[in-house]
């Protein structure tokens, strides 16, 4: 049973584990976090899941886990892990089944004082714009051949069909296009559950929230980002629905004889895995490009759906209703990256887990208009506390193949916050704040409650401390939507 | 464990601890289990009961590569019936199971409200243990 004494503090917030702990372990394996955060990886099952993650082949450095780390399946959540393209492996496992789940942020030109007055009409009319909720159907029906475009377009496609503004693809991680994807590679059934579900929240931890801006920490980053205190923004946070969750059960199922095949060895058989230059392995890539893209599109109809809310409440009773994108990250990916090892470039497979991209100023993979201060980071906070906008910073490119966290992280199971918490009472207690909530179940609701996630402040306070990414602004929600 | 299957704790996600006295009861209380953490299943018997037009049936046959496989299949399996039907299932026939195949004939119906949405039924930990009494297992579910 691995121990706190057994790991090496690096640094005030890297705390790193030994190679030598356990006989199957490649590299090392390290943890970002405070003392209390460290404290709280081994209430639950976070380091052995990360121990066993350093067994995979290929890995690069170090598996890591991000601040906001908590116990998944396979990969802990938070968790960062780079392959090198000979030797490594892809894991489906390693990206979860919410493929490219994510968060985009919207900014607009209005003041909290301006939509005081319509907050309500507003949320009701988001509800009704952004379908949510188990089974939800999505905003827009595609055909069979059409999803085949759309998945293999991404955003370009969303484009084409009158869904998205130019300015919205440039403000995507990767343009909105993740390149390579085959629909050849993707099951009848996963095509199946993605048709109709095109522009739909889902449920769960995924949501709709209108914010204001109420801190600005770096003036320059934010007027790059078009952001400034007092104004209202839109987070929404959702993923690859049915079709994403269907290509990962489908490849995790299809690679379980694909491991002895090539003799890898695995603690745990979510960590499923194939040699990234292999047939099997191409497969998975391709089929999960395909997934990356559908969540591409299917934030990128939800924000057409904000904008459709904001002008049916908003016409002729505020100035200017516009809603521009300021920025759409991933969470859930396997992607090839180009970083430097040893002194050498390499391009390697990075696996994020519940983890986000940031690359910092100067990095080509950031829009032009922002490449000056570097990417922005999303970091959602739980429901009814704050939100964090950050910037990737160089320190990110050197510890974590240019990565930082997701979220506040879970700290209590859902079972737990059941037992403590009532969605009703949940409710009012927001409400008595001043946040409109709409959800679709009050267990839902309860189960996400905010005493069940780690304080959103100390996790960005770490990265920010580490050097992964700078604050630039925080955000405080007015009103939100569960699915 | 009393009952069928136990809810035990994990930090993001479902986690059931599930036993049988042989497989087959081994996957019916797994589906059972899972449609708990779905909807309260007495309300599914019930609307059964006062609307059975609107009550589904359906067979099911899989194959898969070991237990633990077809366990995770049968149970994804229901899951996506479930989407399609837009039900859920609560009454489970196991007619057969061996390690590599599954024949079963499942009834469900609609339920007013959904508890939480399952996105998948992880290979996380999974290992069918055969006990003096039966067979055990623990299954995670991504929510």
């Amino acid at each position: 049973m691995v121990q706190k004494s057994d790991f090496r503090r690096v640094d005030k917030y890297i705390w790193e584990l030994p190679k030598s702990f356990r006989d199957d372990m490649r590299v090392p394996a390290r943890l970002f976090g405070d003392a209390e955060l460290f404290d709280a990886a081994f209430r639950d099952r976070t380091v052995e899941q990360l121990i066993n993650t350093a067994t995979l082949p290929g890995l690069v450095k170090y598996a890591m886990a991000m601040p906001d780390f908590h116990q998944g399946y396979g990969f802990p959540i938070g968790g960062v892990a780079a392959m090198r393209l000979d030797t490594g492996v892809i894991s489906p496992g390693g990206v979860g089944y919410d493929i490219n789940c994510g968060v985009r942020l919207l900014g607009t030109y209005l003041e909290q004082e301006e939509i005081a007055p319509y907050l309500r009409d507003l949320t009701a009319a988001l509800y009704r714009a952004c379908p949510s909720g188990v089974g939800g159907k999505g905003r827009v029906r595609v055909s069979g051949r059409e999803l085949d475009a759309l998945v293999t377009q991404g955003a370009k496609w969303a484009l084409k069909r009158g869904l998205a503004q130019p300015g919205d693809l440039v403000h995507t991680e990767e343009g909105g296009c993740l390149p390579g994807a085959d629909p050849s590679k993707v099951s009848a059934r996963a095509k199946e559950r993605g048709r109709p579900q095109v522009g739909s929240l889902g449920a769960g931890n995924h949501f709709i929230e209108i914010d204001v801006v109420d801190e600005i920490y770096d003036p320059q980053a934010a007027e790059v980002f078009g952001l400034w205190k007092g104004q209202v923004a839109v987070q929404i946070h959702c993923g690859s629905r049915g079709f994403g969750h269907q290509v990962c059960s489908d490849y995790v199922k299809r690679l379980q004889p694909v491991v002895e095949k090539y003799g890898i060895q695995l603690p745990d058989r979510e960590l499923v895995c194939a040699p990234v230059d292999s047939p099997e392995g191409r497969d998975y890539y391709g089929a999960m490009a395909c997934a990356v893209n559908y969540a591409f599109v299917n934030r990128q109809v939800l924000v057409m759906g904000v904008r459709e809310a904001f002008e049916q409440v908003l016409a002729g009773k505020v100035k200017d209703f516009g809603v521009f994108q300021v920025y759409g990250v991933t969470h859930n990916i396997a992607k090839f990256e180009e970083h430097e090892v040893g002194g050498r470039r390499m391009k390697l497979c990075v696996h994020r887990k519940g983890a986000t991209r940031a690359f910092p100023p100067g990095h080509p993979g950031v829009p032009e208009d922002y490449r000056d201060v570097g990417q922005p980071v999303l970091v959602p906070g739980s429901m009814g506390t704050a939100s964090y906008v950050l910037v990737g910073a160089h320190k990110a490119m050197e510890l974590t193949f240019g990565s930082t966290c997701h979220g506040a992280g879970r700290v209590m199971s859902r079972r737990k916050a059941r037992k403590r918490v009532r969605g009703d009472e949940l409710r009012r207690e927001l409400e008595e704040q001043g946040i409109i909530i709409r959800a679709g179940s009050m267990k839902g609701l309860a189960e996400e409650a905010p005493a069940a996630y780690k304080d959103v402040s100390r996790v960005v306070e770490v990265v920010h401390g580490v050097g992964m990414a700078r604050k630039v602004a925080r955000l405080r929600p007015l009103a939100v939507i569960k699915g | 464990m009393n009952g069928r299957f136990e809810e035990i704790e994990h930090t993001a996600d479902i986690a059931i601890r599930v036993c049988g006295r042989d497989l087959a009861e081994l996957f019916a209380n797994g589906a059972y289990g899972m449609a708990c953490q779905l909807t309260d299943p007495g309300e599914v018997n019930q609307a059964h009961f006062d609307e059975p037009s609107r009550a589904v049936e359906l067979s099911i046959e899989l194959e898969a590569y070991d237990a633990e496989t077809l366990l995770v299949a049968w149970l994804e399996e229901l899951l996506y019936l479930g989407e399609r039907e837009g039900c859920v299932f609560t009454d489970f026939d196991v007619l057969e199971v061996t390690p590599a195949r599954l024949r079963a004939i499942v009834r469900g119906g609609p339920v007013r409200e959904y508890w939480r949405h399952i996105k998948a039924v992880t290979f996380s930990d999974l290992e069918i243990v055969h006990t003096g009494a039966g067979y055990e297992t623990t299954v995670v579910f991504d929510v």
